[in-house]
């Protein structure tokens, strides 16, 4: 695996053994609009066949950064490979390659979910069979429906199938799954999966901490122009370095005498019913076997580690101070 | 060419589901042909019409309404509107430029005009007769050029509005003052002042360069092509730009 670590609690990893040709090079790219930097040095890798994330506060030029990769847009300076291809000087090479699901964009209102496969399709060169797509993505029931008529789901479906009407070796999808409901995200996201799943490389925008974490291999945060940490969800969050919150129940406080002196513990409240311990992640194990040793096994006993979102929030909100 | 049928195959068919949005085109025309020829009537009127007859003048002037209107607000509307949606991106975003969405656009347009052409004549023939044209092939080299550059006038204007609701303002505000002083009451009887803005303005000389040689044999064009073809150059120049400067 290629990875980029911008986070110094990363950046201290051994360098990875080499691997693939990356799917996707972005070194030292800057984009500026007016005199409004968005992209400053932005660097990272995509390997084949994964998914990589890229997370951000709003404005952060996240969609930028994809678009550029993409061919549509300009950038200032910096290098971007796609393929081995640069999406500026051989955006016709590139784009068979490509498929496409943009955070803004539609269809003619009318044109109907059959005709936009049939369209698109036929444009690809007829590399796919559209009835088969629309069977793939269960269009099919939607075949005479107009563009205008669809729910964000099945929108967000047509855009996926579309993205894939060229059998793409790259997509790029935006902020695939706003403003869908909780069962339609989770839909989408079985199908993202499957696009993985059927060979292709996936970069994937989002601000949904859950959705990073459930479908993303690796992800960068990008704040102020550049990416300020990446890995996987989990290297993000160990990396991060933040405590975890041990609770249970317990009214005698003579039982907890000694507890703050575990190695560790941070901190340990009580407010004579419940007790709350803040420790470091590894001290959790030490706070269950003190408590075992005094023969004390509450069956409440819960252990919360920071999750990603803790982590993008600690992350983002760190570089803003 | 193959991208360029596609989507000009796929324009025609939404055309089909939206049809209302073009009655203007057509209805407008053929409404205005049955009042003004009629109240100017099929009888000389040397002072107003020069030598030609009232109602020819009409027939042969009244198939601009159908150029003037689907070039300076129909194209127009359904550009901005399609950039304004980003469906221009959506198609952009897989491989198909601006440029070709554009073409396919005009390419519909330049249908309809000649359905709106046909139309005009269909309401022309029973009621005033269609004269027979003095000189057809400049007339259709006028129709043609004429049809093109108007065309081209309004790609500039459906890519260099913001919105639809905009390019229909100045779509509107185009076609009207281009209509009434290009197509609508003969010059003889306009202001000086309005014979030079008439002049200048395009669709007066596209109906010129179809309607003097459809009227008089041997009638000189070459003025109303020239102009023609400075306006196609000036408006494709503009396309240009703004396909490279605002492509989505």
């Amino acid at each position: 695996m290629t990875t980029t670590m911008t986070q110094p609690t990363l950046a201290t990893a051994p360098p990875p053994p080499p691997g693939p040709e990356p799917a996707i090079r972005v070194e030292g790219l800057r984009k500026a609009y007016g005199g409004r930097t968005v992209l400053d040095g932005l660097s990272f890798e995509v390997d084949p066949g994964e998914i990589f994330g890229i997370l951000g506060l709003n404005g952060m030029g996240k969609t930028t950064a994809v678009e550029i990769a993409q061919g549509l847009r300009s950038r200032d300076a910096g290098s971007v490979r796609v393929l081995g291809l640069d999406p500026e000087r051989d955006p016709a090479r590139l784009r068979p390659l490509v498929g496409s699901q943009l955070q803004s964009s539609a269809l003619p209102e009318r044109l109907r979910v059959g005709e936009a496969l049939r369209l698109f399709t036929r444009l690809a060169g007829d590399v796919v069979d559209w009835r088969a797509l629309a069977d793939e993505w269960d269009l099919t029931r939607l075949r005479r429906s107009a563009f205008v008529s669809l729910s964000g789901g099945e929108r967000q479906r047509l855009f996926i199938a579309l993205a894939l009407a060229n059998r793409p070796r790259v997509v790029f999808l935006d902020e695939l799954t706003q403003g869908l409901d909780p069962a339609a995200r989770q839909a989408t996201w079985r199908l993202v999966e499957r696009v993985r799943d059927q060979g292709a490389t996936v970069v994937l925008v989002t601000h949904f901490m859950d959705e990073a974490a459930r479908l993303c291999d690796r992800l960068g945060v990008l704040q102020d122009g550049g990416l300020i940490a990446c890995g996987t969800p989990k290297e993000l969050v160990s990396a991060a370095g933040g405590s975890v919150r041990i609770a249970f129940s317990c009214e005698r406080t003579a039982d907890l005498a000694g507890l703050d002196r575990v190695p560790g513990v941070i901190a340990v409240a009580h407010d004579g019913r419940h007790v709350e311990i803040e420790a470091q992640a590894r001290a959790s194990v030490l706070v269950a076997a003190e408590l075992a040793r005094r023969d004390l096994a509450p069956p409440d006993f819960t252990v919360t580690a920071p999750t990603l979102e803790d982590v993008f929030v600690s992350l983002t909100q760190g570089v803003a101070r | 060419m193959r991208t360029l049928i596609a989507l000009t195959r796929t324009e025609l068919r939404l055309l089909t589901r939206e049809w209302a949005a073009m009655l203007f085109a057509f209805a407008f025309p053929a409404l205005m042909l049955v009042v003004l020829a009629g109240v100017f009537g099929d009888l000389p009127d040397p002072e107003g019409f020069g030598a030609a007859i009232p109602s020819e003048h009409y027939v042969a002037s009244y198939i601009a309404i159908p150029l003037g209107a689907l070039a300076l607000v129909g194209l127009p509307v359904m550009l901005a509107s399609y950039r304004e949606r980003d469906v221009l991106r959506r198609f952009a975003a897989f491989g198909v430029p601006a440029g070709a969405v554009v073409a396919a656009q005009a390419l519909v347009s330049a249908l309809l005009v000649l359905a709106g052409v046909a139309v005009v004549l269909l309401v022309a023939a029973p009621t005033y007769g269609i004269p027979t044209p003095a000189d057809p092939v400049t007339v259709v080299a006028g129709f043609v050029l004429g049809t093109v550059t108007m065309l081209a006038i309004g790609v500039a204007l459906g890519l260099a509005a913001s919105t639809a609701r905009a390019a229909q303002a100045i779509g509107l505000l185009a076609f009207f003052p281009m209509w009434l002083l290009g197509g609508g009451p003969p010059q003889r009887v306009m202001s000086g002042a309005m014979v030079s803005v008439a002049d200048v303005l395009p669709l007066t000389h596209a109906i010129s360069a179809v309607r003097d040689p459809w009227l008089f044999e041997g009638a000189a064009t070459g003025a109303d092509l020239l102009a023609l073809g400075v306006w196609l150059t000036g408006a494709l120049v503009v396309v240009g730009m703004l396909l490279r400067r605002r492509p989505q």
